[in-house]
């Protein structure tokens, strides 16, 4: 009778065992699953962004030079890389702030506003990356979205202003994954550039730079009282400030 | 003879496209700012932006402008009385109600959108044409077809305004 019980017992403890473990292996499962589904990244499904040819910039009275400190990513994104997840995903080869460092130099260079280094800007651009790549659209297309805020700061007298620009772009949808990535990656080219136009040729850029460096231009002038020189252009107000300096 | 065939075949061939070919552009550039909304129109943040983004697309598909610039571009002085700007305010949204369109029908239920729209010349700010645009859709549709339909449906719009204008 002993033995039967204790039979008994290991029966009703093998059948409390195999339901933990039967869910267990369910969670398994479907996680393996979902991971199956998970796009990676190969050089079929990547693709290269850049611009076509640079964007010229407007022209500036005083035409300044411009140093990009840091690109910072804020667009909260956990894969910035993956631009669309259906159809075994499409990929950028870069991160979306190397590319749009890349555009923004790209264009500041063809128009010789680019500074050498970091030691010689008049002004420097420290750019948030708040958007970049495809956004949610009406489903018959693909809806290509750049946004980022620039931080314009004088280096000398530490002033900033905030300027903003969005590129959007939209490209037909696709049926064919090849045309698909084709139509991805020339839409958020066109987005990108339109993002790049807007900042160089916008109208806040160009205030921010009147604004930033008459602000330099006045410095001087008004600290000194004793010398009445009019500071008209860049050179004779540097030669003016290092004479105030050695006094 | 058959040379006069062939012309006759080539300029019956040539001349049905000619007639559809798209009128040359006439404005230098074209900048469609984002829409603004009175206050109780509730749509999300991104159907502003979607609804730019369309606005440009259709804008540029008139081929009536040179170039459609992004909002606060700058624009050449010379190029500036050549130049229009389009400015929009959402009236008035109604999300719609699913069970009336598929039950009633007939227009009951639709999810609509209205819009006042004034497009302007960017030197002087003279007037070219207000526009009031009502778009209606099923309410099945979710509010990026809503934007495409009233993006294809102001752009219609602005090009007939500007070439009555430039008729008148």
């Amino acid at each position: 009778m002993a033995q039967w019980g204790v039979a008994e017992a290991r029966v009703g403890s093998h059948r409390v065992v195999f339901v933990p473990a039967g869910i267990v292996l369910a969670c398994a499962l479907s996680s393996l699953s979902v991971r199956a589904d998970e796009p990676k990244p190969t050089p079929e499904n990547t693709i290269h962004v850049q611009l076509a040819a640079p964007v010229p910039p407007q022209k500036f009275a005083k035409a300044p030079k411009f140093f990009i400190s840091e690109v910072i990513d804020r667009s909260g994104n956990p894969q910035p890389m993956l631009v669309l997840r259906d159809r075994g995903g499409v990929f950028l080869d870069r991160q979306p702030t190397e590319i749009a460092r890349e555009a923004i130099e790209q264009s500041l260079k063809s128009a010789g506003l680019l500074a050498a280094d970091a030691a010689s800007p008049d002004l420097v651009l420290q750019i948030y990356l708040f958007h970049f790549g495809l956004a949610q659209g009406s489903g018959l297309d693909f809806f290509g979205k750049v946004e980022f805020s620039v931080i314009v700061k004088n280096v000398k007298t530490e002033e900033s202003q905030q300027i903003e620009a969005k590129g959007t772009s939209i490209a037909n949808a696709a049926i064919r994954k090849k045309n698909i990535q084709k139509n991805v990656q020339a839409n958020i080219e066109g987005a990108l550039e339109d993002a790049v136009r807007n900042l160089l040729r916008g109208t806040q850029l160009r205030e921010a730079v009147a604004a930033l460096l008459k602000d330099r231009a006045n410095a001087p002038t008004a600290s000194s009282g004793d010398m009445a020189v009019v500071i008209g252009d860049e050179e004779r107000g540097k030669r003016f400030q290092s004479r105030l300096v050695k006094r | 003879m058959r040379l006069l065939t062939t012309v006759l075949l080539a300029t019956l061939m040539a001349a049905p496209g000619a007639a559809a070919k798209d009128p040359e552009a006439t404005y230098k550039t074209v900048e469609a700012k984002h829409f603004t909304r009175v206050e109780g129109v509730e749509l999300s943040p991104a159907f502003a932006d979607y609804l730019y983004a369309e606005l440009r697309n259709e804008l540029g598909k008139t081929k009536l402008f040179v170039q459609v610039i992004g909002e606060g571009e700058a624009v050449e002085d010379t190029d500036a009385a050549n130049s229009v700007v389009i400015q929009g305010v959402i009236t008035e949204y109604k999300k719609g109600n699913r069970a009336a369109d598929a039950i009633i029908g007939f227009g009951a239920g639709m999810r609509s959108l209205k819009m006042d729209v004034n497009v302007t010349r960017r030197s002087d700010h003279q007037d070219l044409g207000a526009i009031k645009s009502h778009v209606k859709i099923s309410p099945r549709w979710n509010e990026e077809v809503m934007a495409k339909a009233a993006a294809h449906q102001i752009a219609h719009e602005v090009k007939n305004a500007l070439k009555e204008k430039a008729k008148g």
